[in-house]
């Protein structure tokens, strides 16, 4: 932890704070992430675009441009964002509003926009919006979050992002439902609530399972991939594990991103890292995402409000489920949903506001004042 | 603005220890996965990436009893393309057009289809993949392969026989020895990519090819040679269906030639041999080819006729019942219950000897030798001698003798029988079973194959055949031995001797079934020399046009051969009678 100290007034010292670990962090996973990206999408890349680079830069200028964003939120202050959440929030809305009439259809499913050269996936910015203006909305009812019925309330108001975003991405509304059950959670000192509404929906869940005979089918998938010709990808992803070893293959080395394994710069990157890096790798990667969730929780917990605090929070909750949901659905411990990794998988939209939410972390960690003694 | 709270802070770290403990599950299972699981899953994923490539191993020679080679392999080359690998398809079509002569847009479509590896041509020869390689072009693969090769194309075909694109055998001696001259090929393992890419620079695991090892055979080059010259030309001048010619050594069974002509070419194996008179269909050309490689000196059966006359003789002489001053009378014919039977000489040979009755293969004397032994015995010898078992010889497909059933054997069956005729027996079987008699009395078997040698002449193996001793008595093997020289010094096998040397033999001429057709089968059957016999020849003419008789026209080409075989064969040369025969 940098610390910058300056005079002020009073012959008081204050410390300015910025977390330099989380800074370092986030660049070492853009950067692990791009030679992973490059490593695993050479082959494809020039197989279909006849350049072995092609991903690579798409995801470098992404990156870019996500950097940028990243120092203009961190160099800005976190209130100012919170009060244009609501037109951040009625924004992506009306963008994942756009994508289901206007959007354009990739590998099966229409989740992009395009605008001019680019493509954009309007899903990821509502995760970061449904994070600004929830924060906001419960720092201003903060009182009232005890009460079962403003819990509703809240739930109610992002319920139409969620709803709209379910129809074409599935997976990235869970992930919104559930960074907005973790931001009403860390407000309410209740847990029993918490409990009981945890209980409702995995009951609603295994209803919804069962009720539609192709999710039972993605179990069956799940408990055994090598019976089924939809079990391929995991398997092939077990295969690429399994194949690393402890100290894996080296970097480059890997067999099955050489088209056995489909997409693999995608959902399934994570294998390749095991395949390449093996478990040493593999484990490294997961302690970095744990290093940088607990540097979340540090400034979270060391906000200076609670709006802060909470923007904090739905940042870690976002990047804690997304790691967790990807990794255990490479590894096969849940069935095949299609969650990226943060900042490693491919996909410009995602690591572009990535690094921007990155830049409001930084920002509320500025807020930070230490007092020396 | 509203404080974050003690509580906030305790849910906040509630989260975290969540986190934390999902991800400790989720590393405990890549633990599970990535160190107990990752033999199982490194294993299959290994046998996705593998491909497996063979390298042919060199099927073993066929090496004659001087060494020469007479089925070897060439090197040749298959010429394919790999697509993702081609730089410059122009270069690499002009290439490939000007040096395989295939029509452009021939070499055009597999070079510009996209797959990963397309054959563009196989059993190129070497000198042609060499200058293909050289060339350099990226995308293009010369792979070498073998492929049989028989220097002498038609020599011996019918025994040597041929193997098929897997460099298996298929007939003759390359099938019967398969076993021997397979070699056990290599492999060359290669991790591909999953469209079966070749990845470059991965190292490939190789697992080296075993040749197969070399098959040394009795035959002789130069025997088979100077046999097929005598059996091309008896076959021209006597427009025969076909003439066959087995050359053993009568001690041993050692088969020095076997001749079928019109013999095939072994490089061209599936070309007919001859112009078929009308278009065929493929299927009943395939029957036209089996009949073309078939080998008449053992897949096929004909009635020996007077040559079986030493059978008869072998028997009636252990059976003590005719003695060589026996005197017989050939009226032209004779009546043996209610049927005539003619002598050939229908106006008789009068009174004479045995030994005469032999010299001049007079049917009426053999008859009644034959009644003399009785149809149990002469069965019975049958039997003894060997003729009712197959010879044994190491080719496939050796036909079995066709024979009356014992009971059914009367006193005309046995009367026909006496001079060859009313059973059929392949020519292999007749040369064995002589060859039995005039040695001594040892059945021997007949054979090509002698020995299997690895490539740097280490044997491997030595064959050894069985022999039954004492089929007959040596005085009676020496008495036959008398009786056939007489028949070729002065009897109706003169047409085959050779002044200065002793040759027994025997003359046949046979009918063929139906006998309304009116063709002939003339043989001749001699050794030498005949008191000592180290070379037995048998020669068959089928279906000659013209004179059919065996003495005329079968004995003139076994007496070709012997002037040609037995100076090579070192059998003494008696200058001192030559002589005489010339004065006379």
């Amino acid at each position: 932890m940098a610390q910058k100290t300056k005079k002020s007034g009073g012959g008081k010292k204050k410390i300015k704070y910025f977390d330099y670990t989380l800074l370092f962090i986030i660049i070492f996973l853009v950067g692990f992430g791009l030679v992973m990206l490059y490593s695993t999408s050479s082959y494809n890349a020039q197989l279909k675009m006849n350049d072995s680079a092609y991903y690579l830069k798409k995801q470098l200028f992404a990156s870019i441009l996500g950097f940028c964003g990243m120092f203009v939120m961190a160099r800005t202050n976190y209130h100012f964002w919170l009060n244009l959440s609501w037109l951040a929030y009625l924004g992506s809305l009306g963008l994942c509003v756009a994508v289901i009439f206007k959007g354009t259809n990739l590998n099966g499913s229409t989740r992009w926009l395009k605008i001019g050269p680019l493509s954009f996936q309007p899903s990821e910015m509502a995760k970061i919006s449904v994070i600004l203006f929830l924060s906001a909305l419960i720092s201003l009812s903060a009182k009232r979050v005890r009460e079962l019925a403003t819990v509703f309330k809240l739930l109610m108001v992002i319920a139409p992002v969620v709803i709209i975003v379910a129809m074409s991405n599935l997976s990235t509304a869970i992930i919104i439902l559930g960074i907005s059950i973790c931001l009403i959670f860390v407000a309410s000192p209740k847990y029993l609530q918490f409990f009981l509404m945890g209980g409702l929906v995995a009951a609603f869940g295994a209803i919804y399972i069962f009720a539609e005979r192709y999710r039972a089918d993605r179990l069956l998938v799940w408990l055994h991939p090598e019976d089924f010709e939809k079990g391929y990808q995991t398997l092939q992803g077990l295969y690429a594990i399994g194949s690393g070893g402890l100290f894996g293959k080296g970097l480059g080395e890997s067999m099955q991103k050489l088209g056995f394994l489909p997409e693999a710069q995608n959902d399934m990157i994570f294998s390749i890292i095991c395949e390449e890096l093996g478990l040493f790798g593999a484990i490294c990667v997961i302690l970095l995402f744990l290093l940088m969730i607990w540097r979340f929780l540090v400034i979270a917990n060391n906000a200076p409000d609670l709006s802060g605090a909470l923007i904090v929070v739905g940042i870690m909750a976002h990047i804690a489920i997304q790691v967790i949901l990807n990794i255990a659905v490479v590894t096969n411990s849940i069935p095949n949903t299609g969650v990226t990794l943060p900042f490693i998988s491919y996909g410009g939209t995602s690591v572009a506001i990535l690094l921007t939410e990155m830049g409001l972390a930084l920002s509320v960690s500025r807020g930070i004042r230490l007092e020396m003694v | 603005m509203f404080r974050y709270k003690t509580f906030n802070r305790q849910k906040a770290m509630v989260i975290f220890v969540c986190v934390l403990f999902m991800m400790t599950f989720l590393m405990g299972r890549l633990v599970y996965l990535m160190v107990f699981c990752s033999e199982y899953y490194g294993q299959k994923a290994e046998d996705l990436h593998e491909r497996e490539r063979d390298i042919k191993a060199a099927r073993g020679k066929i090496i004659d009893a001087t060494g020469v080679v007479l089925a070897a392999n060439k090197t040749v080359c298959t010429i394919s393309v790999i697509h993702n690998q081609i730089s410059d398809p122009e270069a690499v079509i002009a290439a490939l057009t000007k040096e395989l002569g295939i029509a452009e847009e021939k070499v055009r479509a597999r070079v510009e289809k996209v797959s990963s590896i397309e054959r563009i041509k196989s059993n190129v020869d070497k000198e042609t993949g060499e200058r293909i390689r050289a060339y350099g072009l990226s995308g293009v693969k010369v792979d070498e392969d073998y492929k049989r090769y028989y220097p002498y194309d038609t020599l011996a075909s019918k025994v040597l026989g041929f193997t098929g694109g897997d460099n298996q055998g298929i007939v003759g001696l390359e099938v019967k020895y398969d076993e021997y001259m397979q070699g056990t090929n290599g492999k060359i393992l290669t991790l591909t990519d999953a469209r079966g890419v070749e990845i470059e620079n991965a190292g490939e695991s190789r697992l080296d090819p075993i040749d197969g090892n070399d098959l040394h055979i009795s035959l002789d080059y130069n025997i088979q040679m100077y046999a097929e010259q005598a059996a091309g030309k008896a076959l021209a001048q006597k427009q025969a269906d076909s003439v066959s010619i087995i050359v053993m050594n009568p001690s041993n069974g050692e088969l020095m030639a076997m001749v079928n002509v019109p013999e095939f070419n072994l490089n061209d194996p599936f070309t007919l041999n001859y112009e078929p008179q009308q278009a065929v269909t493929e299927e009943e050309k395939q029957n036209l080819l089996n009949n073309m490689w078939r080998n008449q000196c053992i897949n096929d059966t004909y009635e020996p006729g007077s040559t079986f006359k030493i059978i008869t003789t072998t028997a009636a002489l252990e059976e003590g019942v005719v003695s060589l001053s026996d005197q017989f009378f050939c009226p032209g014919y004779i009546t043996v219950e209610d049927r005539r039977i003619h002598c050939h000489k229908r106006t008789g040979h009068g009174a004479e000897d045995f030994v005469h009755g032999i010299m001049n293969s007079c049917n009426p004397v053999f008859i009644d030798v034959g009644l003399r032994v009785g149809p149990k015995r002469f069965y019975d010898y049958f039997e003894s001698l060997g003729l009712l078992k197959k010879t044994g010889i190491d080719l496939p497909g050796e036909a079995a003798t066709i024979m009356h059933s014992k009971e059914n054997i009367g006193l005309v069956e046995l009367a026909t029988m006496s001079f060859g005729q009313s059973f059929q027996i392949t020519p292999i079987q007749l040369v064995t079973t002589v060859s039995s008699i005039i040695n001594g009395g040892r059945r021997i078997t007949p054979h090509f194959g002698v020995a299997v040698k690895d490539g740097d002449g280490n044997t491997v193996k030595e064959f050894t055949y069985g022999a039954q001793e004492g089929i007959v008595s040596t005085e009676t093997s020496e008495k036959v031995r008398f009786l056939l020289g007489q028949v070729v010094s002065e009897g109706g096998g003169k047409n085959a001797k050779i002044a200065g040397y002793e040759i027994g033999g025997k003359t046949a001429t046979s009918q063929t079934l139906p006998r309304s057709a009116n063709k002939y089968i003339s043989s001749f059957l001699g050794f030498a020399p005949a008191s000592d016999p180290k070379v037995m020849v048998l020669v068959i003419i089928n279906n000659p046009q013209g004179v059919y008789y065996g003495g005329t026209i079968a004995a003139p080409v076994a007496k070709e051969i012997f002037e040609d075989i037995l100076p090579y064969l070192d059998i003494p040369f008696d200058e001192e009678a030559a002589k005489e025969n010339e004065v006379r």
